[in-house]
């Protein structure tokens, strides 16, 4: 019998070290993918009993600090320490950026990098040992963003000055995708979240939630609008790069109306006679005719005009940065009349000022797409960098020749006093030594209720050494030269330091 | 005269109940940075129910293991500061949570149960002088033990129902309830080690060989086959799956110490899978356990109402545990630092986790070593014992704790599917803390008989032998 006991007692031994192995697996190595699991409510308790890492706008201008955590007077949480509420200093100049940290749950900026800000992340692991053996308190780490206050501020303040219209705009490091700036009008003040009272911040969330000017909704990059003609950008890529259109100096018929192969007419902006029905591209470009664009639009076909969509960008749902970002839509169509209209940026064309800013950061970039981000580094407690992103290419749009000769065409937008953009983005409005290149577009927005059509501007500055590019749209705005142009100089002005 | 390391016993009581103590005082410093209130009454009261323990030991059992009763008595003075520091959680201004299913009297209770404990350590002692004793009541222990067992099955609902959980394991008369099947295990254990005594010969008959395994005959299968229907039953009519794997467990390894036969244990483990995997198809909540365990994030399983408590019976409870665990870490975050009351009954089956999120890896890798100390002190105690009998059950009993642990200590860190059952010493609840202390006190008499020394012959002038009484 004593074999048998030797034998049981080893099946006992092995029952035990296979607890024992599981309790080093679940606690030692499972440990903070547990913490980081949604509706883990330890953690976000946890979470408000130890300094949550600052958000930072790092960029030109910067650093200035937009979220940081304060301990509340007079408080104590279960550890009996105190606890540290969010502030957001800026209030909701910044809030489409940070988002919102709140007892339930968090968005924007806190929600995708708060493994670095809660200190959960396996990088800070050994930062986290080493308080702990010191005695030091638990500390999130600093995240910095590439937004520039300098941008972010004329951005918004130009947008709530606008009269109230919905509106976003997005500015883009052409050579590397940094996003400059990011607003959204109407916003929300973040601060109103923050509170510990859960039944107050139900009522709040509500009432946000029930807002019809959606304050919460971050325009810049989770609506869409119809672009419009600053879609011309596009076209004119599809058919230079096809070889279907010689250039922008090759002619192309813009008659008034342009008769459809359905049977129906298209007319141009203002029904005008462009160059006579026989302009130079540059001509229409910087005219903005819509007729002319249509007949490159059936030239190239519809899936080719969808392909370089693409390549600047468009139709792609898995865009982060590192927000989701609602993918801005050409529809796959083979018709050609449908396809006209689709190429001035009418039908179902959807864009986000994201987009926007891509389209044109693509052109000023020689024709290189850079993946948009937001992040600049992530920096610990004793501010060893644990993380810098290098920009990387999201695809080559057009060729760097292709690339010239657009921007050439959307220097004239703005350049020529013929250009739809000369009065509000042209030397009359910002002088003669900053050389803006743009385009605008004006669409026809029948959900509008106002009867306004919805501007968009999208440009890049300086010319000749592009430094920004910005993505505009003003919901029910108007002409897109009127309403959006301005809105996209004053950033340009405050970012580039010139007046 | 051989030493009964009596007083080695006593030092480490000593150490164990000072252990005790310090981690009670902890809690009141952790909670609210002052002494616990009560720390002089619970503590000495404690102090006192172990040193009482340990003088009947010195009278009763002098010659048994010096290292099972401290190793009984920490663990038990663990279960108790653990659940004073889950009764004060949102109590008296501490902060946390109050647990809605544990009152303020419940410390006192458990401090209560562990003397009750200690007094059937006392009298299994007194009354069983010898284990072997037991032999002659293998039958009318092993109908005590069906009994035990049936009860709750036949009882209506109300009374046997633990609320939520759907198992049948309690009676349940006023305010006080008490789980029979605790006590059936003991006197369940008595009767396999009778009955397997007996039978052993006969079992250990080789039927035919395949595959290098001696196969039973044919009609040399019913016991195992009797005792699994029994688990099944159990199973089915009680929904206890975690006691029925522990009885059918139990009785394979007593089959096994018994014949040697390693075919009865490829048989018992045959029968036992098989049984879970129809179980499994058979009944929902069998095979909820299942899905749970492999899929315990997904939201559909983790997330229910989590007020009333009780009616959590998805993965909540499990994912809750873990997240507990998960937040101690390697060093844990201290007693009354964590935030355990966010596991609904974390004071019954998922004490652990607690202990695992406020002592961290280490405590907890601390405790699993005391209760593996135990095992090898109970399987120690068997090897010695001498007479068939003893060895048997105490081979048998040993074993039934290591399986115990493992199968609540696995579910609730998600090793294995969890089921319901307590932690040996450390779960809120009378009826285990009697029976294990019970338990304990068997091996200890186990122990005792086989360590004394063999009686010594007076050599007389030869004509005859007297022999002193042992």
């Amino acid at each position: 019998m004593n074999r048998a006991l030797f034998r049981l007692s080893l099946a006992c031994l092995v029952m035990f070290v296979l607890l024992l192995v599981n309790i080093n697996y679940v606690q030692g190595f499972e440990a903070s993918s547990l913490a980081g699991k949604p509706g883990n409510a330890r953690t976000f308790d946890q979470q408000f009993q130890y300094q949550r890492g600052s958000i930072v706008a790092d960029g030109t201008g910067g650093p200035v600090t937009i979220a940081d955590s304060q301990p509340v007077k007079g408080s104590n949480s279960t550890s009996g320490n105190a606890i540290y509420q969010r502030h957001y200093l800026h209030g909701a100049m910044y809030a489409p950026i940070t988002g919102y940290d709140t007892v339930y749950g968090a968005t924007g900026i806190e929600s995708a990098y708060n493994k670095y800000l809660a200190g959960t992340s396996p990088s800070l692991a050994v930062h986290n040992l080493i308080s702990l053996l010191t005695g030091k308190a638990k500390q999130g780490a600093t995240v910095n963003l590439t937004v520039s206050p300098k941008a972010q501020e004329a951005a918004y303040n130009a947008l709530r000055s606008d009269g109230g219209h919905q509106a976003a705009v997005v500015a883009l490091n052409p050579s590397t995708g940094a996003i400059l700036a990011m607003a959204s009008y109407p916003s929300y003040n973040p601060n109103l979240l923050t509170t510990f009272d859960g039944a107050k911040l139900n009522k709040i969330d509500k009432q946000l939630l029930a807002d019809p000017s959606q304050p919460l909704l971050n325009r810049a990059i989770n609506q869409t609008y119809p672009p419009g003609s600053s879609f011309k950008i596009i076209t004119s890529a599809a058919g230079f790069s096809t070889g279907k259109v010689a250039g922008p100096q090759a002619t192309i018929a813009a008659p008034q109306p342009l008769k459809l192969p359905n049977g129906n007419t298209l007319n141009n902006d203002a029904d005008e006679d462009c160059f006579g029905g026989h302009p130079q591209v540059i001509q229409a470009f910087l005219l903005s005719c819509n007729t002319a664009f249509a007949n490159i639009g059936i030239k190239v076909g519809g899936p080719t005009l969808r392909s370089y969509a693409n390549k600047f960008g468009w139709n792609d749902s898995t865009l982060t940065i590192p927000m989701q970002v609602s993918p801005s839509a050409i529809p796959p169509i083979t018709d050609k009349s449908l396809t006209a209209m689709s190429s001035i940026g009418q039908l179902d064309d959807q864009v986000t000022p994201l987009q926007e800013a891509m389209d044109a950061a693509a052109i000023a970039n020689h024709g290189k797409l850079m993946r948009p981000y937001l992040l600049q580094s992530v920096q610990a407690p004793d501010l060893t960098t644990l993380a810098s992103p290098t920009p990387s290419v999201l695809s080559q749009a057009v060729s760097s020749q292709v690339a010239s000769e657009i921007g050439s065409m959307m220097v004239q937008v703005t350049q020529n006093p013929n250009g739809t953009a000369y009065q509000t983005a042209g030397p009359p409005a910002v002088g003669s030594s900053l050389v803006i290149a743009g385009k605008t577009g004006t669409a026809e927005n029948t959900v509008s209720g106002a009867g306004l059509d919805d501007a968009v501007f999208t440009c890049y500055a300086p010319a000749n050494n592009p430094q920004i590019a910005v993505g505009v749209i003003v919901k029910g705005g108007g002409f897109g030269a009127d309403a959006a142009a301005p809105i996209a100089v004053k950033i340009i002005e405050a970012y580039l330091g010139v007046h | 005269m051989p030493r009964g390391r009596r007083r080695t016993e006593l030092l480490m009581l000593a150490f164990a109940v000072a252990v005790v103590l310090f981690a009670y005082a902890n809690v009141g410093f952790g909670l609210n940075g002052r002494l616990p209130a009560g720390l002089a009454e619970y503590g000495l009261a404690f102090a006192a129910i172990m040193l009482v323990a340990h003088l009947a030991v010195r009278k009763l059992a002098p010659f048994a293991d010096p290292l099972l009763l401290p190793l009984a008595a920490l663990l038990n003075g663990l279960g108790i500061v653990m659940i004073y520091r889950l009764q004060e959680s949102g109590r008296n201004g501490n902060p946390g949570t109050q647990i809605s299913t544990i009152s303020a009297s419940t410390t006192a209770a458990q401090v209560m149960y562990s003397a009750l404990g200690v007094v059937a350590f006392v009298a299994v002692l007194f009354f069983i002088r010898e284990v072997r004793v037991l032999q002659r009541y293998t039958y009318t222990l092993g109908a005590i033990g069906l009994i035990l067992l049936a009860i709750p099955a036949v009882l209506p609902d109300r009374f046997s129902e633990i609320p939520g959980t759907g198992a049948k394991i309690q009676i349940a008369i006023g305010g006080f309830t008490i789980q029979p099947e605790q006590f059936a295990e003991l006197a369940l254990a008595v009767f396999f080690a009778g009955y397997l005594v007996a039978k052993r010969d006969v079992l250990a008959l080789a039927g035919r060989r395949f595959l290098g395994v001696d196969l039973p005959r044919a009609r040399d299968l019913g016991p195992v086959l009797i005792a699994w229907g029994v688990s099944l039953l159990l199973l089915v009519f009680e929904s206890d799956i975690g006691t029925s794997a522990l009885f059918f467990g139990m009785f394979v390894a007593m089959m096994y110490i018994a014949t040697q036969r390693t075919s009865w244990l490829l048989i018992g483990i045959l029968l036992f899978i098989s049984g879970a995997y129809l179980a499994s198809k058979l009944f929902s909540h069998v095979g909820a356990r299942f899905t749970e365990w492999l899929h315990p994030f997904t939201s559909a399983n983790v997330f229910c109402n989590p007020t009333p408590a009780a009616h959590c019976v998805s993965s909540y409870q499990l994912v809750q545990g873990l997240y507990g665990m998960g937040v101690g870490g390697i060093l844990g975050t201290g007693l009354g630092h964590g935030q355990p009351y966010f596991t609904p009954l974390v004071q019954s089956d998922f004490i652990m986790t607690a202990f695992g999120e406020e002592l961290g890896l280490t405590g907890l890798m601390a405790m699993l070593l005391i209760f593996g100390l135990l095992v090898q002190r109970g399987l120690r105690a068997a090897v010695a014992a001498r007479d068939p009998f003893s060895k048997l059950l105490a081979g048998g009993l040993a074993f039934a704790i290591a399986l115990q642990v493992f199968i609540i200590v696995g579910g609730v860190t998600r090793l294995i599917p969890l089921t319901g059952i307590t932690t040996p010493f450390l779960s809120q609840g009378g009826s285990s803390l009697l029976t294990t202390w019970a338990l304990v006190a068997l091996l200890m008499r186990v122990s005792d008989t086989a360590r004394r020394p063999a009686p010594q012959p007076i050599q007389d002038e030869g004509m005859t032998q007297v022999v002193r009484a042992g």
